[in-house]
């Protein structure tokens, strides 16, 4: 206990001790107790490496892992809520974080997890678990998100996984949200950092109370000067004694440090650089002859599978505007969503696309992170994502989140990136060797065969992805 | 703002211009450097800068107030969309409660009157039904004989007590045409043209499948299609067309092989239809182009382009047909393509419902809709019948407990009967199965609860037939309830309750607490499934105001 209030006084002091949890890789003899017992049916496990903090470290059961939500103790209205969304049991991550986070006195936890391993759900169970709905309108927690469709999404979440508490408000803080004059009553915000430091600077948001706060594609936040300044701040003007829940799918090891200074003293959880990409997710490329075919091309895709919704992601708006219009003229309900909108438009384009008016939504990198809709069963890069100035590298990370927009919770998905010279191949070839994917090559020649080979793939990601983690 | 910036500065040089100013230029003047030029200069340009600074400020006041008035129009938008949603849940209220007040009004009878039906039925007088034992679709014996005792225990028909709701007396008939959908004189919904041997509702039941395309399991056999073990249920005959189905593909692959025209088209069609499934969207006349795009592959292949040949489609049927007055197609073939394709978009559709509902739900309906619609459609019939049992042998397949089988899933044998799948030998993990489940249940549904009664076509799956799979789910043994049924019927009734109410009225709610209450509480389990369905209850409760009395 006196190392929680060493904490507390003084969060800049305990960050050092930090520095050794390294070698706390607790094999996780406990997680794999899963191999259900007696048929010899196969059951699906992972590595996640866990360090402890200090405190964890010296109780004699460090780490609680949990089986099933009720062996949580949740609130029975959050259990509902959970079983409502289909969940039947924990993810891997779930299965990992929940009851470090949910364990008192709270504790700080840094967590990074494939996309569409259940992250959000188990941040959400946790901040509504350490509510108190007796006081309805007094902001208790704080979710921070990098773009206001993040936030708003999670606001969703909040709200589907919370429907069974009577009382709860959840507020969203993204720009032009919260009228000037207003006061913010929700026992849960979700916000982008920027407007929440405004609220809280002209005491529209009153965060004595506060007891938990979540970043959400942490790696992304902390990392950006803009934003990472924001949080750093927003972070200031909360009591000290608040819980810190960092989560994201890449922690790039410039962040790490920074994170852990963040959030000192943080529990953490990784994964091993090989483990990021989830299997579940059939990637492949598409051989292009040259660049004038690619959209003759991109129409045929949707013949070889069954397609729920898809996501294409382009370099620029004109192309977005225009795949859109050759698409729409080929049967397609289409949504193009990239910077030219704002705010509430951006709103109504991806609440079309999520409701699922439009199947395919084709976007600029705007979109990359976080956003989650499930039914999502193929992503396209329409062009190998770059960065830098002049965009002359390849963007691995960019890469990573973006077909991570599909295979959501388990499931399967597909996703195809275009090449059509030595360059664009070489870019391809290296984000590839950098996670050690098998990328399948695609040629747009004989329908036919692609369309077996297409199904070979899938059948053969689906078999792997019994490795995956069985999310939700 | 920006807009009215230039405004600002078109007056400096005439309105604004100094009275005293010489047009000489000041520069020239001699006492250009003179205290009162500087000074007039300098009072020249603070009027110029209040003027700049007024206009700005009213520019500013003006954006102010259309904001103001923006937000205002929004909150008062905001409003009357509560408003309106707000009644619409008042009426959903009120109509679930009308029914409940039915349903109640209904169970204080003590002795439920039999309501005489207005019979619809295109009076489909089954033949004795095959033995009760096959009619059993569990393949398990131990279950299958304690399901049968259980079922024989309660007394028929006329005697019932009116406690359980699948044998309760539904009040009203649905007022819905299709052939198989209400029950003649019997007791119980499933019963339906049970007329010869009411004891068995599970037999009955069997014979209300064979009820809307009517022959009796017995008949099929002396079909010529080959290995069909004489007393076999329908749902075997299931797996037997979907046997069938596979040797008509590997038929019409080699056909290919030789005829390039056939391969390239047959290619191209297969894809086009798995694109325009796949687009298909909710939304009024949304989805004209896709079916109609579907509708023309299939045309062109009935119409031999291109030639393929010529085949007897009773193998994919559960029943034998005759030629009948008045149907489209009445000989004794039809062109392979065009059975090859009705079987690639019955694939199509399991597999949109497989990848798609699971995780949206919602996208379930539009594809019920273009099923229904293709499936009924005249051109598409042989002989007066909907070739829908192409697809139901896929959905045999890949989702039997809407069959009726069961079976555990801690067992190979039991996965097997579950439906769950294997790749690479490998089971596929118990999420991934559930999500299949998901979506497969809520297609079903979608497909099972259209209404027909404003259609000249013949419903080809008709609500009976939920009714049914419904019933073949929740009288399961207690011992034997798995989470694959519980989600399948959990995905099967949620965002489908208004329909299914709307066909069965009081009977459906009697159904429902039956789903959704004595079900999961007669588990002697609480798996997540079975908390599934419970929560379910609730939320009917929260959201409707529907009380089945959790």
């Amino acid at each position: 206990m006196s190392d929680l209030a060493s904490r507390i006084t003084a969060p800049e002091a305990s960050a050092a001790p930090n520095q050794d949890m390294g070698d706390v890789e607790t094999a996780q003899n406990d997680g794999a107790g899963m191999i259900s017992g007696g048929s010899g049916l196969q059951e699906v496990s992972y590595d996640v490496e866990v360090s402890l903090n200090d405190l964890q470290r010296d109780s004699t059961n460090p780490l609680g892992s949990a089986q099933t939500f009720e062996e949580l103790g949740l609130p029975t209205e959050v259990l509902q809520g959970l079983m409502s969304m289909h969940f039947q049991k924990p993810s891997k991550v779930q299965e990992k974080a929940l009851p470090l986070m949910l364990a008192n006195p709270p504790q700080n936890m840094i967590a990074q997890s494939q996309s569409g391993t259940g992250k959000t759900a188990a941040f959400v169970t946790t901040v509504l678990s350490r509510l108190d709905f007796s006081k309805p309108a007094q902001p208790q927690a704080l979710i921070l998100a990098p773009s206001r469709e993040l936030a708003r999404q999670i606001q969703g979440v909040v709200q589907t996984i919370g429907q069974f508490c009577a009382s709860l408000v959840v507020a969203a803080a993204v720009p032009g949200a919260v009228a000037r004059d207003t006061r913010i009553e929700a026992a849960v915000v979700c916000g982008t950092p920027g407007t929440v430091m405004d609220l809280i600077r002209r005491r529209q948001f009153d965060v004595s109370q506060l007891k938990v706060l979540v970043i959400d594609e942490a790696d992304n936040m902390l990392d950006q000067q803009g934003l990472g300044d924001q949080c750093a701040r927003v972070k200031q003007m909360l009591p000290p004694t608040v819980q810190i829940l960092l989560f994201s799918a890449t922690f790039p090891d410039g962040v790490v440090k920074y994170a852990e200074k963040f959030a000192p003293n943080a529990n953490q959880i990784k994964l091993k650089v090989q483990e990021l990409t989830v299997r579940g997710i059939s990637q492949m490329f598409m051989d292009c002859p040259d660049e004038s075919q690619k959209y003759a091309i991109l129409c045929q895709l949707y013949g070889l599978m069954q397609i729920g919704s898809s996501i294409i992601f382009v370099k620029t708006r004109e192309s977005a505007n225009e795949i859109m219009k050759r698409m729409v003229a080929d049967g397609h309900k289409v949504t193009a969503l990239h910077g030219a909108f704002e705010g509430g438009e951006r709103d109504a384009l991806i609440d079309e696309f999520r409701s699922g008016r439009t199947k395919v939504l084709i976007t600029t990198n705007v979109l990359a992170r976080g956003i989650d809709v499930s039914s999502v069963s193929m992503v396209i890069n329409y062009d190998v994502p770059m960065k830098g100035p002049g965009e002359r590298e390849p963007d691995p990370e960019t890469y990573l989140h973006r077909i991570g927009r599909t295979g959501r919770f388990g499931r399967v998905g597909v996703s195809i990136t275009f090449i059509y010279d030595k360059k664009s191949f070489d870019f391809l070839q290296q984000i590839a060797e950098k996670y050690q994917i098998d990328l399948i090559r695609l040629v747009p020649d004989d329908w036919d065969t692609t369309e077996k080979e297409v199904q070979r793939v899938i059948k053969s990601s689906r078999a792997q992805s019994g490795f995956n983690p069985s999310a939700k | 703002m920006a807009g009215t910036s230039p405004e600002g500065r078109r007056w400096t040089p005439n309105s604004r211009s100094s009275p005293v100013r010489s047009p000489v230029p000041t520069y020239r003047s001699e006492n250009r450097n003179g205290e009162m030029n500087h000074l007039e200069a300098l009072m020249e340009a603070q009027s110029i800068h209040d003027d700049v600074r007024e206009q700005a400020l009213k520019t500013l006041d003006d954006y102010m107030h259309s904001e103001e008035r923006k937000k205002l129009e929004k909150r008062e938008q905001g409003i009357k969309d509560r408003q309106r949603r707000e009644e619409e849940r008042l009426r959903h209220e009120k109509k679930l409660r009308d029914e409940e007040e039915r349903l109640r009004a209904l169970q204080a009878q003590t002795v439920p009157k039999l309501p005489p039906k207005p019979v619809e039925q295109p009076a489909p007088q089954p033949k004795p039904s095959p033995p009760n034992a096959t009619a059993l679709p569990s393949k398990d014996d131990a279950a299958a004989t304690a399901q049968q005792n259980a079922a024989k225990s309660t007394p028929p028909v006329a005697a019932d007590p009116p406690k359980n709701p699948f044998q309760t007396v539904p009040p009203k008939i649905n007022g819905h045409t299709s052939p198989a959908a209400p029950p003649t004189a019997a007791a119980s919904p499933f019963a339906k043209p049970a007329t010869s041997q009411p004891a068995n509702p599970f037999a009955t039941a069997t014979a209300a499948a064979a009820a809307a395309a009517p022959k009796p399991a017995t008949q099929a056999s002396a079909q010529t299609q080959p290995a069909k073990p004489p007393a076999a249920p329908d749902v075997d005959r299931y797996v037997q067309i979907h046997k069938n189905l596979k040797k008509l593909r590997a038929l019409i692959t080699e056909h290919a092989k030789t005829n390039p025209q056939l391969k390239k088209l047959m290619g191209e069609m297969r894809r086009e239809i798995r694109k325009s499934l796949g687009q298909l969207t909710g939304g009024k006349g949304a989805n004209k182009k896709q079916l109609e795009s579907i509708k023309s592959i299939l045309m062109a292949a009935l119409n031999g382009q291109p030639p393929s040949p010529m085949i007897d489609p009773s193998s994919f049927v559960v029943d034998r047909r005759e030629p009948v007055e008045g149907a489209l197609h009445n000989g004794h073939e039809l062109p392979a393509l065009f059975l090859y394709l009705m079987n690639q978009l019955g694939k199509a559709i399991v597999n949109q419902f497989i990848n798609e509902c699971g995780a949206a739900p919602r996208s379930a309906d539009p594809v019920g809709v273009v099923t229904a619609q293709l499936f009924s459609a005249k051109e598409f019939l042989w002989r007066g019948k909907s070739l829908i049992d192409i697809l139901m042998a896929k959905f045999r397949i890949v989702c039997p407990v809407v069959f009726g089988y069961r079976g555990s899933d801690k067992t190979e044998q039991g996965r097997l009967r579950l439906g769950w799948r294997k790749d690479g030998g490998a089971w596929i993990s118990e999420q991934q199965h559930n999500d299949r489940m998901m979506g497969l249940g809520i297609g079903y549904a979608s497909i099972a609860l259209r209404d027909f009664s404003k259609s000249s076509n013949i419903n080809p799956w008709p609500p009976s037939r939920y009714w049914k799979s419904m019933a073949n789910i929740v009288n399961t043994p207690p011992a034997e309830i798995t989470d694959t049924q519980c989600i399948v019927l959990k995905s099967m009734l949620n965002q489908h309750e208004e329909k299914f109410i709307n066909f069965y009225g009081s009977a459906a709610v009697a159904a429902l607490r039956r789903a959704l209450v004595e079900f999961p509480n007669s588990a002697p389990k609480k798996t997540p499934g079975v908390m599934g369905l419970q929560v379910l209850a609730v939320m009917y409760k929260r959201d409707m105001g529907l009380d089945l009395g959790v």
